[in-house]
């Protein structure tokens, strides 16, 4: 009886055992643990460079550190990407990672560098023979993945397909979601086997900029598989051509050895110096962190901001950022009561202590917005400085806005009402909601948080039934066009102009301006339209103009010649791995 | 019989598939948030009238009722649409990811049921011994332990500190792997690919382990209790009275009874697999339905939700005819 109660036990530990063995049997040596060491950081108090000593505060998973080594004999260069792209097909997606990934497949006829600069890539020559006519002279001797010889031919087709309607047949005749990025595109036109001409409804200033957007196809080979085969093995001109993959789990590239070498003002150009690159989506930040330590990856998209420190004080990893292109604002309901009084705005934004905000959550990689565009915005109002934390001038605002403590309570009341309001926001930004909740009640406004799920909040907020969201805004085109028009516009139904309009803002000169700017070629003038525009902005206060935060991507110390791009793209093209 | 009863079983599954496809569809489309809305982003321009165009593309501009008309028409005819933001037919997205979904699903299924049952019935012959008391005291922590706590703990353990196990994947980057069924471990044995089994198995034992930890503790409680009460019955004192050695008492007298009311929980714990899925798949970074059903939620594609859904509630109805017929090989007196 004892005995066959013993061999159940026996028996059943001996075989997890087996298995634990037999797995751990395959798997390399455990790695050395580092131990917490005091830093030495440079922090800008008070306008103020110094260094200081910091003792980092302990956290358990910095116990367990490992120098990142990657698997033994890999010589593929891993990328973890935080969310799967949704289509291979360049004309088919609106979304950033499938650009990500396409880009080290495709070329365009520009592309742009890790900063807001523009550059020539498939297109040797760019003029515009009028205000409305852009003349491209394809370079010569590009070759496709395949081998065809890349021409005019592929050029034309590749924007028609884009901007007809219906052009994309599968899996059901649709039109490509890509055509809003290039609305004014009329007409494509091929001249010769090596130049086009663009032909553009009106004249259209951030062309260049959106049309690093577009990626050049194979008019023969997309013809004859159809977008369906396309998808699933597709080619390009780029530096890397496609092996195999799943858009969800991992797509594999290798090096496209015909490569022309890539935009010249790029150096180096030539062929790409890895041999093969895989994209994998890890969409949980901890694990593309540990994917990174435990050197199962070479370098990770989207660090978040509580890891950034971390990762960076571990030996083999290198955080590396780049200022992004998405500001964010604390948007102000202007047609809410609360908020209709232009000095309670200004006293919203006097009261909040930007720099304590970007030391606290972001670990100093970020910058204060000076108004409604991000500083690095190639038109941003140089004279605008972002508002000055000062109390003192808040309570006086309030106070002329007739807010004040009356009852002695520590909230300040008009006509025996409390200013009380809830500070709308999703979940990503709850640090920051809450930081800013703080320091309106230091003032004595009691600001509460509540998180949304955004397509649950959108609908709300454009139709003005909210009082102040907190949320970012991001395009990459460094043009003023994109957040302008979408969120300083006033809401015009079934037109994009304010669609993301969530302060319920209308300031007709602004419209005006804003329309204007968007069709104005001369560049100095364009800036003054601008400057006006955002003067008017900064001193309407829709929104407390908060910050905007870098972008932080990990990479192994073994990842060479790489930094992050602005526009958030991964480009792997000069991006080499050391043994 | 038993074939003729299993076969009206599985039609009675058609009216209940229906009825889950009708109460999807509506529900999902009451649901706050607009496709297209999520699906133009914030950056760059949007030309005026592409969002009505969408809308009219998707059916979103029609009634709802003609809206789900349309669904059933092409739902019967096999088709469930395509997927608004890849494009892409939901039939071949979801079958392309549900065998690494069962895959995930069954590997932990196995492993619970591996640390389950010596645990249930070594506690429920020694109850009150330390090591009853020690077995439900982890368990209880087994069932509170949230999967997502769980994954990053164990890949930290595991794979950062000690490097044993791989943090994320269903395979090492390196191994090619000729696809034959989508199920990495038949594939490899099939293609006789011994690294790719080794490497398809360490890449499943942390997201397996983590979602089997609350389906092993709540299946070890059931069946110690189901077993307890089952040894104290007068058929167990009357195998002993014969005679009977112990083993066989408990595996063939007890066991046996007991397994009624645990194969019920484990026939509802194979939804609780599909749904802690979800959590699993992300933290582990495991290409499955799980995570494709996340993100289609949140850019609201209506088709792709419509079709995962649809595939849980199948997977439900399967579960619980299995268990049904299963309960007729261990109580003969039960018919189905």
């Amino acid at each position: 009886m004892k005995r066959n109660r013993q061999w159940i036990s026996v028996t059943s530990v001996i075989v997890l055992l087996l298995a634990i063995a037999a797995l751990a049997a395959c798997s390399a040596e455990p790695e050395t643990i580092f131990e917490q060491v005091e830093v030495e950081v440079t922090r800008l108090v008070e306008g103020e460079t110094v260094t200081l000593i910091e003792t980092r505060v302990v956290e358990v998973a910095q116990e367990i550190l490992v120098t990142p080594t990657a698997e033994p004999g890999r010589s593929a260069l891993i990328v973890a990407l935080a969310s799967a792209p949704t289509s291979l097909d360049p004309a088919d997606h609106r979304d950033r990672n499938s650009e990500t990934v396409l880009r080290n497949m495709f070329d365009g006829l520009v592309t742009r560098d890790t900063g807001s600069g523009v550059h020539l890539e498939l297109a040797e020559e760019m003029n515009w023979v009028d205000d409305t006519t852009l003349e491209v002279k394809i370079r010569e001797g590009v070759t496709f993945h395949n081998g065809e010889a890349l021409t005019a031919e592929d050029v034309v087709f590749t924007f028609e397909r884009i901007i007809n309607e219906n052009a994309i047949e599968y899996p059901e005749p649709h039109t490509s979601p890509r055509k809003g990025l290039i609305a004014p595109l009329e007409s494509v036109e091929m001249v010769d086997d090596y130049t086009v001409r663009m032909h553009f409804t009106g004249v259209w200033p951030p062309a260049m900029q959106l049309l690093v957007h577009q990626q050049i196809v194979p008019k023969d080979y997309l013809e004859e598989v159809g977008t369906e085969g396309f998808i699933a093995h597709p080619i390009g001109t780029g530096p890397f051509k496609f092996v195999e993959g799943q858009l969800d789990d991992q797509i594999v590239m290798e090096r496209f050895d015909d490569y022309w070498g890539g935009a010249p003002d790029l150096e180096p150009a030539d062929l790409a110096c890895v041999e093969r690159v895989i994209f994998r989506v890890i969409p949980e930040a901890s694990t593309r962190a540990a994917a990174l330590l435990a050197g199962e990856v070479d370098i990770i998209q989207n660090v978040p901001s509580e890891l950034v420190d971390t990762l960076d004080q571990t030996p083999g990893v290198d955080v590396k950022t780049a200022a992004s292109t998405e500001p964010i604002w604390l948007q102000l309901n202007v047609s809410d009561p609360l908020f209709e009084d232009v000095n309670v705005r200004h006293a919203l934004n006097y009261a909040v202590d930007k720099d304590l905000l970007i030391e606290a959550i972001y670990g100093g990689r970020a910058v204060p917005l000076p108004g409604p565009l991000s500083p690095f915005n190639n038109y941003v109002n140089e004279d605008l400085e972002p508002y000055p934390y000062d109390p003192d001038m808040a309570l006086a605002l309030l106070e002329e806005a007739g807010w004040t403590d009356s009852d002695g309570n520590g909230i300040l009341d008009r006509n025996g009402q409390p200013f009380a309001f809830t500070i709308d926001t999703i979940e990503l930004w709850r640090p920051q909601a809450e930081a800013l909740a703080s320091m309106f009640r230091e003032i004595g406004i009691d600001a509460g948080v509540r998180f949304w799920e955004y397509s649950v909040v959108q609908p709300q907020l454009l139709a003005c039934e909210r009082q102040a969201f907190l949320d970012d805004w991001g395009d990459s085109a460094f043009d003023p066009v994109g957040h302008f028009e979408a969120k300083w516009h006033s809401v015009v139904a079934g037109e994009p102009y304010g669609r993301g309009n969530f302060s319920c803002y209308s300031n007709e000169r602004v419209d005006e301006l804003i329309r204007a700017g968007e069709v104005e070629a001369d560049e100095a003038t364009r800036q003054e339209i601008y400057d006006e525009a955002q003067q008017l902005v900064y001193d309407d206060a829709p929104a407390v103009f908060l910050v905007l935060p870098e972008v932080a991507e990990g990479s192994s110390e073994r990842v060479q010649n790489w930094e992050p791009a602005s526009d958030g793209r991964i480009n792997l093209h000069d991006v080499c791995l050391a043994p | 019989m038993r074939a003729v009863k299993i076969i009206e079983r599985v039609l009675y599954a058609v009216p209940i598939m229906l009825g889950v496809a009708i109460i999807v569809f509506v529900f999902i489309r009451m649901t706050p948030g607009d496709p297209v809305d999520i699906m133009m982003g914030q950056g760059g321009a949007i030309s005026a009238g592409e969002i009505e165009q969408l809308r009219s593309e998707f059916h979103l501009d029609e009634p709802i009722t003609t809206q789900l008309w349309y669904f059933l028409r092409d739902a019967f005819q096999g088709d469930l649409g395509y997927s608004y933001t890849q494009k892409r037919p939901v039939t071949e997205l979801v079958s392309s990811r549900l065998p690494a979904t069962i895959e995930l699903a069954g590997g932990a299924l196995f492993l619970a049921l591996v640390i389950a049952f010596p645990i249930g019935i070594i506690s429920a012959v020694r109850q009150n011994s330390l090591l009853d008391r020690l077995s439900m005291g982890v368990s209880f922590v087994g069932i509170s332990m949230p999967g997502f706590w769980l994954g990053i703990v164990l890949i930290l353990i595991f794979s950062v500190s000690l490097g044993w196990l791989p943090v994320q994947g269903r395979i090492g980057s390196d191994i090619s792997l000729q696809h034959i069924t989508g199920f990495y471990l038949i594939d490899s044995v099939l293609t006789r690919n011994w690294p790719a089994l080794v490497s398809a198995l360490r890449h499943l034992a942390l997201p397996s382990f983590t979602l089997a930890a609350s389906v092993a503790a709540i299946v070890a409680r059931v069946l110690r209790s189901s077993m307890l009460e089952v040894l104290r019955s007068d058929f167990v004192q009357l195998a002993r009275a014969k005679g009977a050695p112990e083993g066989r008492v408990i595996v063939k007298h007890a066991l046996r009874n007991a397994l009624i009311p645990t194969v019920t929980v484990v026939g509802l714990q194979v939804g609780v697999l599909l749904g802690g899925n979800m959590i699993v798949e992300t933290v582990f970074g495991w290409p499955g339905l799980g995570r494709l059903v996340v993100d289609a939620i949140f850019n609201r594609d209506f088709p792709l939700i419509q079709g995962a859904v649809m595939v849980y509630a199948l997977t439900f109805v399967l579960a619980n005819l299995a268990v049904d017929v299963l309960y007729t090989y261990l109580n003969p007196k039960i018919t189905l």
